[in-house]
């Protein structure tokens, strides 16, 4: 527990408490970071970061020119294209783009995406280059007469191969900063110790680069002097089934193989795989369509999951044999699909293809548990199958879930839905009258293209036109889909604004889509029209006339969808959840349920949330330590824990749980700082405003363990609104007396034994130690009726809180008196003291009650709320001095009364007896009828079962107005509760209301200290046992009052009362034994044996005997009429509960 | 019954919106599959959000035309549901009867339609893999079974139940969910209730036409005539072996309908 709550105490330390529901971690809608957007222009691991920045021009040579220029520092006037842009420098990658970039601090996603917009479909990058650093094998400075800098990097392009390639130049690019000489020096640094730390990985990029076939496509070159597939003694690398099942489409048709020369040529002049540098050609010839054995290389170019599988290369084949032979949920829905992903692909009906969809997704569900499998990967990563080898398509699964269809696949698909939204919006916006058409005749858009987007058009097109869209998707990202989404539906505008309903509209698209290798122009004179077929007129329409759909077009529409997307899928996640919670919970209100609801999400959210700040700063501590799992784990900064982005924990565990309390009930919240600073205004606003430490009591434990169907994996929803249910759903008291009696009921025999007893004491000190919120009233009207105006006037000026002080005490006397003795011998002894104490009450009420309203108007008007509490001892001596002349008084006559505190003869009260004990005493009664379900507060609305329980007791609040109006007038500071009042709490700065607490509070933990002289006292005795055996009962007896009185001693034992400490205590012990009346009549009838507590701990107490003598007589003078008039009621209640 | 009075009016058609809900893999699909195209395939595509097929339902009195959107069953899948049940006149809530937790999932899509769907939406509740029970075995046999209890559905009675809990208790099939309770249940909420085999065709036509009659006039679309007969009592002469919907009524298509009221 400690350090738990040092954790959570610096957790709070590190969040910023104005705004403490957005984390301090950077959330990816407002704001995103520098870094990130840095990684989503390269397409680089999360690992990287933006180091350096400058402006370059980047001098490639001439392709012809290179060859002869070999090695050394030649000038750079022959060179070829030049380009100028940004160079900018990470912990591992040095990359450059013409295209400008706007990384300053500021940035947001508008304005640092903005030039995704301008390159209007050429690619994140533009024209330049992403280079690991441990591609660079040599850096010279070349002597430049117009740059100051100018550096010749000389990269490992072709030279990992075992086999040296023939003809092979070095790959050189020139890169000429422009800049000061400070910040190029600074650059160049930077560089320094990036390639330094680069070397190191040059055997990672060895294994990655062997698997792309560009290589082998280069390095066979020598032999056949063109495409050599079979002609290199070499076993090619796996590019996927195709090379097994061949790959779709007729490669013919699609000129695989003078697309696949183009390729050659551009790799021999700009470098392959990881050292490929973009030049225009590069983008033209993923327009045209990817050749077969080249697709799934460039596809994991592209999307940079090449840099991914660079940083671990191993990673897949170490997930699969992590994790060998377990089971998880995700694995069955994915066996359940293997069969059923592609079925038409001849490689998806063999044991080959289904073993490495099997593998691929399976190894993805582990790497990130967050999505598990989600259907619709299946088809994806079984079309990636057909062009890359299942590590590839393992990371480019990854890019794809993590990057480029963020939230797609999560548990609640919130990603799917929000670019549905966006899709619609952009269609409402390019195509209005479509879309008016739409909404008339109820077509609802977004079922037609959930699919296209989900499945990427996989499952939408034949497969060749798809693969086609996810060329370009996995170079120009996200916008691709929509770009030809709304394409198509501007192709098909005409006839899809003559359909009428969702089927005519799907059957446009359909028929459209099994014709796209038509012509477009059929009837066209022209040959060259006639040969365009109506995919490529879609391609154009797509980036054509949707050019203007950008990245930042669909941040910014996503943005704005954001917000309502979420909720629609909390709404109706909440709505289904709360429905599915079972006969139970149909107890409580639906509102009751609802707030449950949030406020347990709620909670688990926040707690999650400065759990992830406590794991961010550990990791900032270890970091790179785990940098190959983090590397694949969802990105940092996005939002976990609300429902709608996904997977949120459904167990809470018991710390989590007292958070959920604290949010609940007023108790629940921890006493430090101080009570007076605590006090909320009043209702649910208030309890949100700030947080709460929540407090943590045994009562709260046992609350935790009878709710939990499994203590150790913690609370789910069910459990939660189960327990609430149990104990607000029904208005009946004895529901609420079974409920607590079973909560310490731990051997689960229908007893509780005096442990328990004074366990459940403490809780009830501890539940009622915020005050009631008017749930309780303590009327005196009785004694109204029945005793001295003296006493009314003093019962009236004691609040609720200190009355209930009162029966606790009284509440524990009489469970030992009731208890059933284990022993039975025990019993007799009860019976014999019976009559004796019940005089002797009598004799004690009222002790001192004549200057108490004063003393206690004194206190009021003296004494600070937050008044120190002192040590226990100096309380227990203070308060033993008024008390003990009654204790003297009590053990003169109860002498042998006390078996029940012999720790030698156990004792245990069953559930009658609990019930009896709590009837008895009003407070008690109202506390277990009223207060202890209320004290749960769930939503605004009083449900029904608390409606009913107010309305039974009307009379006490009726009463209880009475008195209201008799203690404003009394107590100035009217410190008592409103009745009705939900969530009443007295506000702060009422004086005795501090002081109030202060008393419950040390009560509490005068309550502990009894227990601990019990036990002591139990030592004692064991010591004595042999000397003093006649003496026995005796030094019981004297033992366990001595104790009790104790608890009840508390009010005085704060040493700044004063006078008021005796008045108070006094008073308190007025109630005491005026509510022990009404038992003691009880006890009489059933003939049940009774003793008075006194409290009579050592020989200390001597000195005050006498004087608590003259005050215990002086009571019972007062008190004689009572308890007779109270006889009938009490029988009443003993019968009923016999019954 | 209005039926008599029908003269040679041509029969209205009406459009009807159905949706299937339900655990992954219980067989929506393919009870559309069979439905439609009379077809069944062991390793059917995963639906990836909705798949959107239609079939034409002739009724005595009526044609009637199904749009069926057959959604996708993974759990995550269910926050997409409202989108493809809005304005949905029926529903068929599928489950699988050899695997209890299907069940209670369609007690949950239940419970969602009879909140959040069109009221009056007509729900039906359908026990899928039947051929994989006993009773499942022979075709007719097991029709006339479901058939029966189908009916005590309706009326009441709980006889079809024991006579299943017997057969479990000979052979141990792979039946995990007695007749008894969902038909229990299916009574309750006021329900449809079919067992169903998607392999063998068995009750799948049944289950549609009795959608189709359970649809109220009223809340057909195009639907012109107003008198057709909706009781469901129609649908206990359409024999097991009526796999086709179509040919099933040829007969029926003859006789025609008109307004009777």
């Amino acid at each position: 527990m400690i350090p738990w709550s040092s954790f959570v105490q610096k957790a709070q330390s590190l969040i910023d408490p104005a705004n403490f529901n957005i984390p301090a971690l950077s959330s990816p809608d407002h704001n995103p970071s520098k870094a990130s957007l840095f990684r989503q222009q390269f397409r680089l691991p999360d690992s990287q970061n933006p180091l350096q920045e400058i402006t370059a021009d980047l001098v490639l040579p001439l392709p012809n020119s290179s060859a002869n220029q070999g090695d050394g520092s030649r000038k750079v006037d022959r060179a070829g294209n030049t380009y100028t842009g940004r160079l900018h420098l990470s912990e591992r990658f040095i990359c450059f783009s013409t295209q400008p970039t706007s990384f300053i601090p500021s940035a947001t996603a508008s304005t640092s995406t903005a030039w995704t917009g301008q390159t209007h479909g050429t690619g994140p990058s533009g024209n330049g280059f992403v280079l690991p650093l441990s591609c660079i094998r040599r850096v010279e400075r070349l002597h430049s007469a117009s740059h100051v800098f100018s550096l010749a990097l000389t990269t490992w392009n072709g030279l990992l191969n075992k086999q040296q390639e023939p003809n092979l130049v070095p790959q050189r690019l020139i890169l000429q900063l422009v800049g000061s000489r400070q910040a190029c020096e600074r650059f160049c640094d930077t560089l320094k110790k990036g390639l330094r730390e680069g070397m190191k990985e040059v055997d990672n990029l060895r294994t990655v680069v062997t698997d792309c076939y560009s290589e082998y496509l280069l390095s066979g070159a020598k032999g056949k002097g063109q495409d050599g597939n079979e002609s290199d003694t070499r076993q090619p690398p796996d590019a996927g089934l195709g090379l097994i099942f061949r790959y779709p489409g007729d490669a013919r048709k699609l000129r695989d193989r003078s697309k696949m020369r183009l390729w050659g040529e551009y790799f021999r002049e700009n470098g392959r795989n990881a050292t490929l540098i973009r030049q225009p050609t590069f983008h033209k010839l993923i327009r045209v369509g990817l050749p077969n054995r080249l697709r799934g290389e460039i596809w994991e170019l592209t999307s940079g999951s090449l840099f991914l599988r660079l940083q671990s290369p191993m990673l897949y084949q170490q997930t699969l044999s992590k994790f060998d032979g377990q089971e998880s949920l995700a694995i069955d829905e994915i066996e359940k699909d293997l069969n059923r992903s592609l079925p038409e692909y001849p490689g998806f009906q063999s044991e080959e293809g289904i073993g490495r969809l099997r593998r691929v997704l399976t190894a993805y569900s582990w790497i990130d548990p967050e999505i598990g499998y989600c259907q619709a990967m299946n088809i994806v990563v079984a079309a990636l199958l057909i062009y890359m080898s299942e590590a590839q398509a393992f990371f480019l699964l990854s890019a794809l879930c993590d990057r480029l269809l963020p939230g797609y696949y999560s548990t609640t698909m919130y990603g799917t839905l929000l670019d549905q939204k966006v899709f619609e919006s952009l269609v409402e916006k390019t195509m209005p009258v479509l879309w008016d058409h739409l909404t008339k005749s109820d077509v609802q858009l977004s079922v037609v293209s959930l699919p296209w987007f989900l499945s990427l058009y996989i499952n939408s097109m034949p497969l060749v036109f798809a693969f086609r869209v996810l060329d370009v998707f996995f170079l120009e990202g996200p916008k691709v889909l929509f770009q030809v989404g709304l394409a198509i539906l501007r192709v098909n505008g005409e006839e899809l604004l003559e359909t009428q309903d969702d089927g005519s509209f799907i059957s446009v698209l359909k028929s459209y889509f099994s014709r796209l290798d038509e012509s477009a122009h059929p009837r066209s004179e022209n040959p060259k029209l006639r040969a365009i077929t109506r995919f490529q007129e879609l391609m154009v329409v797509a980036f054509k006339e949707f050019s203007g759909i950008t990245h930042s077009t669909i941040t910014e529409t996503r943005e704005k969808h954001k917000g309502a997307v979420l909720e629609n899928i909390e709404t109706f996640a909440k709505r289904t959840s709360i429905r599915n919670l079972g006969p139970e919970s149909k107890r409580l209100s639906v509102d009751d349920l609802g707030t449950i609801y949030d406020r347990f999400y709620e909670t688990l959210y926040q707690w999650e949330q400065r759990q992830r700040v406590i794991e961010e700063e550990t990791r900032r501590q270890e970091r790179k330590r785990s940098q190959r799992l983090s590397m694949l784990a969802p990105p940092a900064d996005t939002q976990v824990g609300r429902v709608g982005l996904g997977p949120s924990p459904t167990h809470m565990d018991y710390e989590a749980f007292r958070e959920f309390l604290a949010a609940t009930s007023k108790w629940a919240v921890a006493d430090s700082p101080g009570p007076s600073g605590k006090e909320p205004s009043s209702g649910k606003s208030a309890l949100w405003a700030n947080r709460r430490q929540p407090a943590n009591h045994e009562f709260m434990q046992r609350l935790y363990r009878k709710w939990a169907t499994n203590p150790e994996e913690g609370l789910n929803l069910q459990n939660v609104v189960n327990g609430l249910a149990r104990l607000k759903g029904s208005p009946d008291i004895m529901n609420n007396i079974n409920y607590f009696f079973d909560l310490y009921d731990d051997s689960g025999n229908g007893q509780v034994d005096r442990e328990g007893i004074l366990k459940i004491s403490e809780a009830l000190l501890f539940l009622s130690r915020r005050g009631f919120e008017g749930t309780i009233t303590a009327t005196p009207s009785v004694e109204n009726l029945n005793s001295t105006a003296d006493r009314d006037h003093a019962e009236n000026s004691l609040t609720t809180d200190e009355k209930f002080l009162g029966s606790v005490s009284a509440f524990i006397r009489r469970c030992f008196e009731y208890a059933d003795p284990s022993h039975p011998e025990n019993r007799k002894a009860d019976q014999q003291d019976a009559t004796a104490e019940a005089t002797e009450k009598l004799d004690s009420f009222a002790i001192g009650d004549d200057d108490e309203e004063e003393d206690l108007i004194d206190v009021d008007d003296t004494k600070p709320a937050s008044s120190p509490a002192p040590d226990a001892t100096a309380q227990t001596a203070k308060s033993a001095t008024p008390e003990s002349n009654s204790d003297d008084h009590n053990r003169s006559t109860s002498e042998s009364a006390n078996p029940a505190l012999d720790p030698n003869n156990p004792l245990h009260i069953t559930l009658p007896t609990f019930r009896m004990v709590v009837l008895a005493d009003e407070l008690l009664e109202q506390f277990f009828e009223s207060y202890f379900p209320q004290s749960f507060h769930l939503s605004d609305h009083p449900h029904p079962a608390a409606l009913a329980a107010s309305s039974s007791m009307s009379s006490n609040l009726t009463t209880f107005s009475n008195l209201g109006s008799i203690r404003s007038s009394g107590l100035a500071a009217g410190s008592a509760p409103v009745a009705g009042a939900s969530g009443g709490i007295v506000p702060p700065g009422k004086g005795l209301r501090g002081v109030l607490d202060n008393i419950v509070s040390d009560g509490i933990r005068m309550a502990a200290e009894v227990k601990k002289r019990m036990d002591e006292a139990q030592r004692d005795l064991e010591r004595n046992a042999l000397s003093r055996e006649e003496d026995e009962d005796e030094e019981d007896d004297e033992d366990y009052p001595r104790r009790e009185n104790t608890a009840a001693a508390i009010p005085g034992g704060i040493p700044s009362w004063g006078a008021g400490a005796y008045g108070a205590d006094t008073e308190r012990r007025s109630i005491v034994r005026d509510a022990d009346r009404d038992l003691l009549e009880g006890a009489e009838v059933l003939g049940g044996g009774k003793e008075e507590r006194t409290s009579l701990l050592d020989g200390k107490d001597d000195a005050n005997h006498a004087p608590r003598k003259v005050s215990g007589s002086a009571a019972s003078a007062k008190d004689d009429g009572s308890p007779t008039a109270r006889d009938g009621e009490v029988i009443s209640k003993l019968v009923e509960f016999e019954s | 019954m209005s039926e008599a009075a029908s003269a040679n009016a041509p029969k209205p058609s009406s459009s009807v919106k159905l949706v299937l809900l339900g655990e992954a893999a219980v067989g929506k699909s393919s009870l559309v599959l069979r439905f439609v195209n009379n077809d069944f395939q062991e390793n059917k595509e995963p639906t990836i959000g909705a798949a959107f097929l239609t079939q034409k339902c002739s009724l005595p009195t009526r044609t009637i035309k199904f749009e069926i959107w057959d959604t996708a069953g993974q759990e995550r899948f269910a926050s997409l549901a409202p989108m493809y049940y809005r304005n949905a006149q029926a529903a068929l809530v599928v489950y699988d009867v050899t695997k209890p937790s299907s069940l209670t999932k369609a007690k949950h899509w239940v419970a969602e339609l009879q909140r959040q769907a069109s009221p009056g939406i007509v729900i039906a509740l359908v026990g899928n893999k039947l051929d994989l029970t006993n009773d499942g075995g022979d075709v007719s046999e097991a029709a006339g079974a479901a058939q029966d209890e189908s009916e005590s559905a309706q009326n009441g009675e709980e006889g079809a139940g024991e006579e299943d809990e017997v057969q479990d208790a000979v052979s141990g099939d792979a039946r995990k969910v007695s007749t008894r309770e969902a038909t229990g249940y299916a009574e309750e909420e006021g329900l449809l209730f079919f067992e169903t085999s998607a392999k063998t065709g068995t009750n799948v036509v049944d289950v549609f036409t009795a959608i189709a009659n359970a649809i109220p006039e009223s809340s057909l679309k195009t639907g012109r005539g107003t008198g057709a007969g909706t009781g469901q009592t129609s649908l206990g002469n359409r024999s097991a072996e009526d796999s086709r919907v179509n040919l099933g009524d040829r007969n029926a298509a003859t006789a025609k309908e008109g307004c009777a009221c």
